[in-house]
């Protein structure tokens, strides 16, 4: 584990991924509200604020979410093989590979479970480029194990996934890095409405202010959810992003 | 246009405000075995050109009627019946389907399934698939109604060969109210989960809380009260088929809000809003009936109710 390199090690990780300059594509993806956009259902600060709420309430709260808490506890449980606890990220036997079935296993469920294959792009391409970036700026044994099974072909490498081995193995503690992560997919999605609707910068500000009690509440839920909720959508949210697809003269890319 | 997913007109039972739930369980004298209210395995094996039952047990409330073939293709047609008369508070039901290598399932239900008031637990249906190598399963039941602070959980584990085909649908309504308004049930979630070669490729997890969060709402009903999904998964399914499911479904946009998308491995799943049962039910039915004559040259499915 990194954390004992410096007491800030868990805070300058988590500003280096969450920062909306990094370079993940995050600026190309709306999860369905450009269909929003196109039909007129969200038009302004107020619209897109009820849009955001839903969606992150109904949908990534059982998806992302919840795959960054899981892939942080089964990462940082001590004897798991990709635990960190001993401090050398290795496990041996037996629960070495406990740990990797489970990464493989939730890789197979988050691929499966967006079933928009948009989203599920959208979770591919970006896991790929925070596999990449973490490899180069933010290693780490968690991290390089995932890693590894991605460029061997059994995990799909996805996004959430990444971002909850990076934080783990620089010792952000699994409820901030759920907060974490969905306060900056909040902060993407409304950099994008402000492009896309448009909305002014302060409008945007304001919806951020608003959201981040709404994500408090969205990672104390998730901190109750079981694999078996994984995936959990509604059906408005999830025929917005299908639609997409088919939507002419889009700026998105879901 | 008699399938069970269109013919459910009326999703308003005549007793429906009555929701009848503590006669219903009355009147069900059925094996109390402590753990399910109905049982139901069924295993289906080709046998000289047409598919048959090869095993067959049921216990409690579900059982199948006589099978039916409603085509030369050789394809076997069962319907599920539930003597009970409705899933009540607490009630369990198991399923279990074998297709052998080679079988053609048709499966239905003999009527909708009705949901009542779950005020202290929930009701339970669990269905296990197993699909071998080139068979094939339909599965079109009648819609699910559910009533006022209903909650049903169905988890459907599907274990198939990548040869085989899958038709799942579910269409859910609202019961209705003595004054005509769609009863907020608490909560229905559909959950799916196929697996090949003991991974899972598609999990399909559809949530419904009308109870918490209105009808109208951005991102649930919006506007809309009946829901339908179709889950294939099939390997002839490709972007010309799921093309020409999506010109299906945008004739019916003036009804219905669909959308369609390719699965994880070939195959699509559709989404439907509606306001009617018709209205969902025909558009699920149109999708699978273009599949049907796409990929088997069989007709449109026509489920006489025996």
């Amino acid at each position: 584990m990194l954390s004992s390199t410096t007491p800030h090690e868990p805070l300058l990780t988590l500003l280096q991924l969450c920062d909306s300059a990094l370079p993940t594509g995050a600026f190309a993806h709306t999860f369905g509200m450009e269909t929003y956009l196109q039909r007129g259902t969200v038009h302004d600060e107020a619209t897109f604020q009820e849009w955001l709420a839903q969606f992150v309430d109904h949908q990534l709260v059982y998806a992302d979410g919840l795959a960054v808490r899981l892939t942080a506890e089964a990462c940082a449980a001590p004897g798991t093989g990709t635990g960190t606890g001993t401090g050398t990220g290795t496990g041996t036997g037996e629960d070495a590979q406990s740990g990797i079935d489970f990464l493989i296993e939730l890789d197979d469920l988050m691929y499966a479970q967006a079933l928009p294959s948009q989203v599920r792009q959208a979770g591919l391409t970006m896991g790929k480029r925070l596999l990449d970036i973490g490899r180069l700026s933010l290693p780490g044994p968690c991290l390089e194990k995932y890693a590894a099974l991605v460029d061997a072909g059994p995990c799909h490498g996805h996004q959430a996934i990444a971002f909850g081995l990076i934080g783990t193995d620089h010792g952000v503690p699994a409820t901030s890095l759920v907060s974490a992560y969905l306060f900056s997919t909040v902060t993407a999605l409304m950099q994008n409405a402000v492009r896309g609707i448009p909305i002014g910068q302060n409008a945007g500000q304001r919806v951020l202010g608003v959201m981040r009690s709404h994500v408090t509440r969205a990672e104390a839920r998730i901190a109750q959810l079981t694999l078996d909720d994984l995936g959990a959508v509604s059906p408005g949210l999830e025929i917005a992003q299908m639609q997409h697809e088919t939507q002419r003269a889009r700026m998105f890319m879901s | 246009m008699s399938s069970p997913i269109l013919t459910g007109a009326l999703n308003a039972p005549s007793t429906g405000h009555n929701e009848p739930a503590s006669l219903a369980r009355a009147a069900s004298s059925s094996v109390e075995n402590g753990t399910w209210r109905g049982e139901l395995d069924l295993t289906v094996a080709p046998r000289a050109g047409r598919s048959v039952a090869v095993r067959q047990f049921h216990r409690g409330s579900l059982r199948v009627l006589r099978p039916h073939y409603l085509d030369a293709s050789g394809q076997v047609t069962y319907a599920v019946v539930n003597p009970g008369g409705g899933y009540l508070d607490g009630d369990r039901y198991r399923t279990n389907l074998a297709l052998e290598p080679g079988a053609d399932l048709l499966l239905t239900t003999q009527s909708a399934t009705k949901v009542y008031r779950s005020p202290r637990d929930h009701t339970l249906q669990e269905t296990d698939v197993r699909l071998g190598a080139d068979s094939r399963l339909e599965y079109l039941p009648d819609q699910l109604i559910a009533y006022r602070d209903a909650r049903y959980d169905q988890v459907t584990r599907v274990a198939m060969e990548p040869s085989a085909s899958l038709v799942l649908a579910d269409l859910v309504t609202p019961g209705w109210s003595p004054t005509g308004e769609p009863f907020r049930y608490d909560r229905v979630r559909l959950r799916t989960r196929v697996s090949m070669a003991g991974r899972p490729v598609v999990v399909d997890n559809l949530l419904l809380e009308p109870g918490a969060h209105g009808l109208d709402g951005l991102g649930f009903f919006e506007g809309y009260t009946h829901v339908g999904s179709l889950l294939v998964i099939d390997p002839r399914a490709d972007d010309a088929a799921l093309a020409d499911v999506r010109a299906l479904l945008a004739e019916r946009s003036g009804h219905v809000r669909a959308g369609a998308t390719a699965t994880p491995v070939p195959g699509m799943a559709v989404r439907v809003l509606g306001r009617s049962t018709p209205e969902v039910s025909e558009a699920i039915e149109a999708v699978v009936n273009l599949l049907r004559e796409r990929w088997f040259g069989q007709g449109a499915v026509d489920l006489r109710k025996y």
